[in-house]
């Protein structure tokens, strides 16, 4: 196990970031934490750097319990945290140096590295700037590079990709999947969905401070109910339509929103064909058409009641 | 590792501009400042007589111990006075007149009349204030002894010294260089700029910054001292350069005892640098409130250590509040200057360093307690 957490419990005060959480993560893995802001994504990843002191359960990272001062262990650490944290007086390649160095002894594998980051954020024409003259995407990416430059066995990255454009993210994220098959393990914390779909191979949804979900993509998925969403465009439907619509075999909820009419089917086949029959036979008008699989969203939405992103 | 981390903090801190303005370009334009306004004043005051007026009335004349006095202060080459008998309205017209600095009422006690506040008018303020003290003293013991009016005529003549002394320690007499010691303390005290990044940039709950460096494979008060070198490096040259425009630029003369006076900066650029540090980590509020806090406590002592009114000190003293006097970092530093420029013996001078030493190993030691924390229990 590269990273074990055992019924960790985490207060501020009165409130309970952390309920009971446990989970661990095996070499190799690019180990997703899904959750709504304030779940207590960034709550868990400090207490497993031993930065916060937490009130009850086991961290335990490379098979050591973790403290402050597992200095080896935090040597094969490289953490992007949420908030940039760089410093404003150097400029980019200064920063990702520095970084660097604090892991880092020999000059010229430094200098290696320190290329390699800039390459793999794509700071190259940058390499000057001070941070403060940098673009908000431009600074995230200046926060990853600072974050891995040192070729880590363990990579977390809390949020990396806020603020980062489609392009730049998505190079990111291939760029993750590199390192990971480069051999490092991968904690990957985000409130997209799809980001998370993308590249992990396992993901855990936290609610709350809660673990409410835990598996690959295809297996949490599979322990919903729903198994078809299929949206309908129209502007003439009777509710004694709706009713009888709602009465069609695997119908698990029809809802209307005009124009556009939610369909949800539990798991089964022809779903859509029966769809689009009863719409033919009834006569009614309508513009476009289209189902969807379920996505995360709508596991967190099965499992809590509440959208992951509102 | 030290290197790395001193050389990177040496680069970061250089280049931040509000650090370098308060730490490095603020006492020299400060002490430009003094140098413009006050030389001409240093001068004035070692060198030339003060003109004044008495009003001669008939208190005057039948006061003969007070006339006196003042006739003793106003003969011989190395006089205090130029001394005017005029009425009250002669005396008024030569003052409007800017003929002479101020004059004399004579009374219990007596008043003096000025059209402004200046280093003389305060001169002759204290003359008469010493003339009113001493009175006071001795009036009984004269009832008893007549012969001791010489004597006390000699002692009031010789109250020119306060302005005329020659330091033991044989610098020449002069007040303007305590205003440029006040400087120098006050300029040490704001290295406090630089401590207070230092110890900022290590508590992972106050910046992301000192976060990340908490996760890094350094020993987190390894990471703190080496930065703080740097720090004090820098605030250290920043001294010197500072120390060499006085000394060699605006050419005032901090007499014999140049190692002392280095090793006197030395000291307080390191409380400067500790008190900073000590704020940063003790203070659980806001960056503008500590930035707040460390002008604001430089600039008070600065002032209670005598930086715009020299007597200040003296005034805490005789207030009878040694507690201020002491626990006030820019007071000891400019004093210990003071007692290297003025006296032949270091017992005084021991005695500051030694608070001030106390002092500094206090906020060493807070700073320590803080930020030596491992985890948090919040960021
Ligand atoms: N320093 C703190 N003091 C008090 N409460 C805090 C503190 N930090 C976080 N919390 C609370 O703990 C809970 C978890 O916060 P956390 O930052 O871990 O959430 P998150 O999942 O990282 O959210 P986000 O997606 O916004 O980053 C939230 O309810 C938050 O309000
Ligand atoms: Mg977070």
């Amino acid at each position: 196990m590269v990273v074990k957490v055992s019924n960790l419990v985490k207060r501020y005060g009165d409130l309970i970031a952390l309920d009971h959480l446990s989970f661990s993560i095996k070499e190799g893995e690019i180990f997703g934490l899904l959750g709504p802001n304030g779940s207590g994504k960034t709550t868990a990843i400090n207490c497993i750097l031993a930065l916060l002191k937490y009130d009850k359960g086991e961290i335990e990272v490379f098979g050591e319990p973790m403290t402050p001062e597992s200095y080896h262990i935090k040597q094969d650490i490289g953490i992007v945290m949420q908030n940039v944290a760089v410093y404003n007086e150097l400029t980019v390649y200064e920063n990702i140096d520095y970084f660097c160095g604090l892991y880092i002894k020999d000059k010229a594998l430094k200098k290696k590295y320190v290329e390699e980051a800039i390459e793999f954020v794509d700071l190259g024409e940058y390499r000057n700037f001070r941070p403060k003259k940098l673009s908000g995407g431009l600074l995230r990416r200046l926060n990853i590079a600072c974050g891995i430059a040192h070729k880590p066995k363990l990579i977390i990255l809390d949020e990396p990709t806020v603020a980062v454009d489609p392009q730049s993210r998505n190079r990111i994220l291939e760029g993750i999947k590199e390192l990971n098959s480069n051999g490092a393990t991968v904690i990957y914390t985000s409130h997209y969905m799809e980001e998370v779909e993308q590249i992990c191979s396992r993901i855990m949804i936290i609610d709350k401070g809660k673990a409410i979900a835990t598996g690959t993509k295809e297996e949490l998925k599979a322990m919903i109910s729903l198994g078809e969403k299929i949206t309908v465009e129209s502007y003439d439907v009777s509710e004694q339509q709706l009713a009888r619509l709602r009465e069609l075999p695997n119908i698990v909820s029809v809802e209307y929103n005009e124009p556009l009419i939610v369909i949800k089917s539990s798991k089964g086949k022809n779903n859509l064909e029966n769809v689009l029959e009863f719409i033919k036979k009834e006569n009614i008008q309508f513009g476009k058409i289209y189902s969807e699989l379920p996505t995360l969203n709508d596991v967190f939405l099965e499992i809590t009641g509440k959208e992951l992103r509102d | 590792m030290f290197v790395h981390i001193f050389a990177n903090r040496l680069r970061c801190l250089l280049r931040d501009r509000e650090t370098m303005f308060w730490t490095f370009m603020f006492p020299l334009a400060l002490a430009l400042f003094f140098y413009m306004s006050l030389s001409n004043v240093g001068k004035g005051e070692a060198f030339q007589e003060i003109d004044v007026a008495v009003v001669n009335d008939s208190w005057y004349q039948e006061n003969q111990f007070f006339r006196t006095a003042l006739e003793e202060a106003s003969r011989g080459d190395d006089r205090l006075f130029n001394l005017t008998l005029a009425t009250g309205e002669e005396a008024r017209k030569l003052l409007d007149d800017g003929k002479i600095k101020g004059y004399i009422i004579a009374g219990d006690p007596p008043q003096l009349i000025v059209n402004e506040s200046g280093i003389y008018q305060s001169i002759i303020k204290s003359f008469l204030d010493n003339y009113t003290q001493t009175f006071r003293a001795v009036e009984k013991v004269l009832e008893n002894d007549p012969r001791i009016y010489q004597e006390v005529f000699d002692s009031l003549g010789n109250r020119k010294n306060y302005v005329k002394e020659a330091p033991a320690a044989g610098g020449k007499p002069d007040n303007l260089v305590y205003y440029f010691y006040t400087l120098i303390a006050m300029a040490c005290m704001y290295g406090s700029f630089f401590g207070m990044r230092e110890a900022t940039d290590i508590q992972a709950d106050i910046t992301p910054l000192a976060a990340r460096i908490n996760i890094a494979p350094v020993h987190k008060l390894k990471a703190f001292l080496s930065s703080t070198c740097a720090a004090l490096l820098i605030h250290l040259s920043e001294m010197m350069i500072l120390l060499a425009f006085i000394r060699y630029v605006l050419n005032i003369d901090f007499g014999p005892r140049a190692g002392y006076v280095l090793l006197t900066t030395v000291i307080g650029s390191i409380t400067g640098v500790f008190f900073g540090a000590f704020v940063s980590a003790v203070v659980k509020k806001s960056e503008g409130i500590k930035v707040g806090i460390l002008i604001g406590v430089t600039m008070i002592g600065s002032c209670l250590a005598g930086m715009m009114y020299i007597d200040m000190k003296y005034i805490i003293l005789s207030k009878n509040l040694p507690f201020l006097y002491w626990t006030n970092p820019v007071n000891l530093l400019s004093d210990a200057f003071y007692c290297l420029y003025y006296f032949d013996n270091l017992n005084r001078y021991a005695l500051n360093i030694g608070a001030l030493s106390c002092i500094t190993v206090l906020f060493c030691a807070l700073t320590y307690l803080f930020i030596r924390r491992r985890k948090y229990a919040s960021l």
